[in-house]
């Protein structure tokens, strides 16, 4: 009988999932608002977007960081070759991601198509574009593909989710059932309702990450209970950001994971912190890759989290989220 | 001194030539480039390119050198390099567009620009160049998004070229002429000349009934049979075509009727299409091997055929600041 370890789809291929150490799973590497890379007045000098992003990373390792998702999708500056270099530079396990969203991040292609009428894609197409990017490689746009996706990334219309994100919700799930890998959604309006559109599609709610789940509506609304009542893994993803009223602080945020998991719940949550290593026309978020180790864990212990439970959090779970199944 | 922009650099608008003044190089939606089912290597976007402006020089020889007017905007796979490359091998002068095709084809980080902004992205790549290749654009690209109605950003972009235009002195063509009557508004409130406007796809089928000619002809605009060869009569025609003789006769009766000065044509055809099949058989060269011989049947005479294809486009690519 043969046996296979399993195994997590990095940008240099896939590793084995013991092999991921503490993760984080939703950043940004390299962050470009489609569109902005014909602007006038950005310029992407990829000798010195490289520096930055090594000097990132290489900080993340040095401070126990293992392996790094940029959760950015397929369109929104993903560069593969780039990650490649830095993935083999830096020994940070690079994961990147296919998947796009919301509506106003997407091309004409997929919402005004060259037919008559114009109808935006439907989810079996969006389906077997996220797909293809996990079953044949991701794309170098009309060049080549490179790498397999380690995970579908999605993101909902903050205004209530649209036609097209709902297609590009149910696709992803689509998706993400054909090729093992799992599903990221940033909900727009209702985290609960939005997740119970992917797993409508087939999709074991333990393949899906709700992210924005520290945004101080949904900590209001109970989502995050609620969505780790439903098995699917809950994302407190805006670790260090204390500054912003819609999103809760860091104390708060360490008081939600204690409840979570005194309610029994540690193996759902999942830390991350939705850093951008550079951004390209839109603001820069400068916050460390590390910081939820850095900082946020020794936060979580005076919150009376065992050590135990805050490596289950950094560790175990983001392997049994992204282990290809 | 008379000048047009083309990516070689300048050239004086009486080396132009011939001219088609709507083509495309490639077209693709924005996001078109990340499906695979689209994609062609390098050596096959060449092979299906270059013998089409060979043979567009070859034909133009009599008019003392062409010149190809691409009409592909900003985030459609414009790529001017390539047509730098295309242009120096093939010696046919070609113009590249700053602009969009549409609010549609804007990307997001365009779509949520200020009027301002947009004007400033023209203006630096008609000056400056475009993206490093150091080629300015000689026109900008205005449109209409899908639906045949003018949209809120389709305006914001329309009022951006038009300040554009009048700094730079480029004209403006537009992918369709419908729901006319807000453009010519903005273009009235700017203080842009319409003759520094070109209102493209009169001619489309699917345009028909909806263009108010009379407004734009009135106004001094210069109208666009600049779909020639989408017709209706091809194996597999797209959408917006139209059957020849019906759109052959709508352009005579322009012409008849005295708007000789404000037609131009062209046929908006795709030498290599990136992101979508294109129409088998449909080239630039439909211009000489279907129209022209279909105007001098109509005796249409090789002066009128001058005026059209030489003298129109000359005095409406050479940069104009009043």
């Amino acid at each position: 009988m043969k046996v296979t370890s399993p195994t997590v789809n990095t940008v240099l291929g896939p590793v084995p999932a013991d092999d991921l150490g503490v993760v984080s799973v939703h950043e940004a590497l390299l962050s470009v608002v489609p569109g902005a890379e014909h602007a006038y007045d950005i310029t992407l000098d990829r000798a010195e977007i490289f520096e930055i992003l090594a000097k990132k990373l290489t900080d993340f390792r040095n401070a126990g960081g293992q392996t790094i998702v940029d959760s950015t999708g397929m369109f929104h500056g993903r560069d593969l070759r780039l990650y490649e270099a830095l993935s083999r530079s830096t020994g940070v396990h690079i994961v990147a991601s296919t998947g796009m969203g919301p509506e106003e991040n997407l091309g004409g292609y997929f919402l005004t198509p060259q037919t008559n009428p114009p109808t935006p894609w439907p989810a079996e197409r969006f389906a077997d574009l996220f797909g293809k990017e996990v079953t044949e490689g991701m794309v170098v746009p009309r060049v080549e593909r490179r790498g397999a996706a380690g995970l579908v990334a999605t993101t909902a219309t903050r205004g209530g989710m649209t036609p097209t994100d709902e297609s590009l919700f149910r696709g992803a799930a689509r998706a993400a059932l054909a090729t093992g890998v799992p599903v990221s959604i940033r909900y727009g309006v209702d985290a609960v309702t939005e997740l119970q559109l992917v797993l409508d599609e087939g999709l074991p709610a333990d393949r899906v990450v709700v992210g924005d789940l520290d945004r101080t509506e949904a900590v209001a609304a109970g989502w995050p209970t609620a969505v780790a009542e439903r098995g699917a893994f809950v994302a407190v993803d805006h670790v260090g950001r204390n500054d912003d009223d819609a999103f809760i602080r860091d104390a708060e945020r360490a008081a939600l994971v204690a409840e979570l998991v005194a309610a029994g719940q540690v193996d759902r949550v999942l830390l991350s912190s939705n850093a951008v290593g550079v951004a390209k026309g839109h603001p820069a978020y400068e916050l460390p890759y590390a910081h939820v180790q850095t900082a946020f864990a020794p936060l979580l212990a005076s919150h009376g989290v065992a050590d135990g439970d805050i490596q289950q959090i950094l560790v175990a779970n983001p392997r049994a989220l992204l282990t290809v199944r | 001194m008379s000048r047009v922009n083309t990516v070689l650099g300048p050239v004086a608008a009486a080396e132009l030539g011939f001219v088609a003044v709507h083509e495309h190089i490639g077209y693709g939606m924005p996001g078109s480039e990340l499906d695979t089912q689209w994609w062609k290597t390098p050596e096959q976007r060449y092979e299906e390119t270059v013998p089409k402006l060979r043979r567009f020089a070859e034909y133009s020889r009599g008019y003392g050198g062409c010149t190809f007017v691409d009409a592909t905007g900003i985030c459609n796979g414009r790529d001017v390099d390539y047509y730098q490359s295309l242009s120096a091998k093939t010696g046919v002068h070609i113009v590249a567009a700053t602009g969009f095709v549409g609010g549609d084809t804007a990307l997001r980080f365009f779509a949520e620009a200020s009027v301002d902004y947009l004007m400033r992205q023209f203006v630096h790549e008609i000056t400056v160049g475009i993206g490093n290749t150091g080629g300015k654009a000689g026109i900008i690209k205005v449109g209409v998004s899908r639906g045949f109605r003018m949209k809120e950003l389709d305006l914001r972009i329309y009022r951006a070229a038009a300040r554009a235009a009048l700094l730079t002195g480029v004209p403006i063509f537009t992918h369709l002429a419908v729901d006319v009557e807000p453009a010519l508004a903005v273009f009235a409130e700017e203080g842009l000349p319409l003759d520094r406007v070109l209102f493209g796809h009169a001619d489309d089928g699917v345009s028909q009934g909806k263009v108010n000619e009379k407004a734009i002809l009135g106004g001094g605009g210069r109208i666009g049979f600049d779909t020639f060869g989408y017709d209706l009569e091809l194996p597999d025609p797209p959408f917006w075509g139209r059957h020849r003789r019906e759109r052959l006769e709508h352009f005579l009766r322009l012409i008849h009727e005295g708007h000789l000065d404000q037609v131009l044509a062209s046929a908006d055809a795709n030498c290599s299409p990136l992101g979508w099949p294109g129409v088998k058989g449909h080239t630039v060269n439909y211009i000489y091997e279907q129209l022209i011989p279909d105007l001098r049947q109509e005796g249409i005479d090789e002066a009128t055929i001058h005026r059209i294809f030489v003298e129109n486009p000359a005095d409406f690519l050479t940069l104009t600041t009043n």
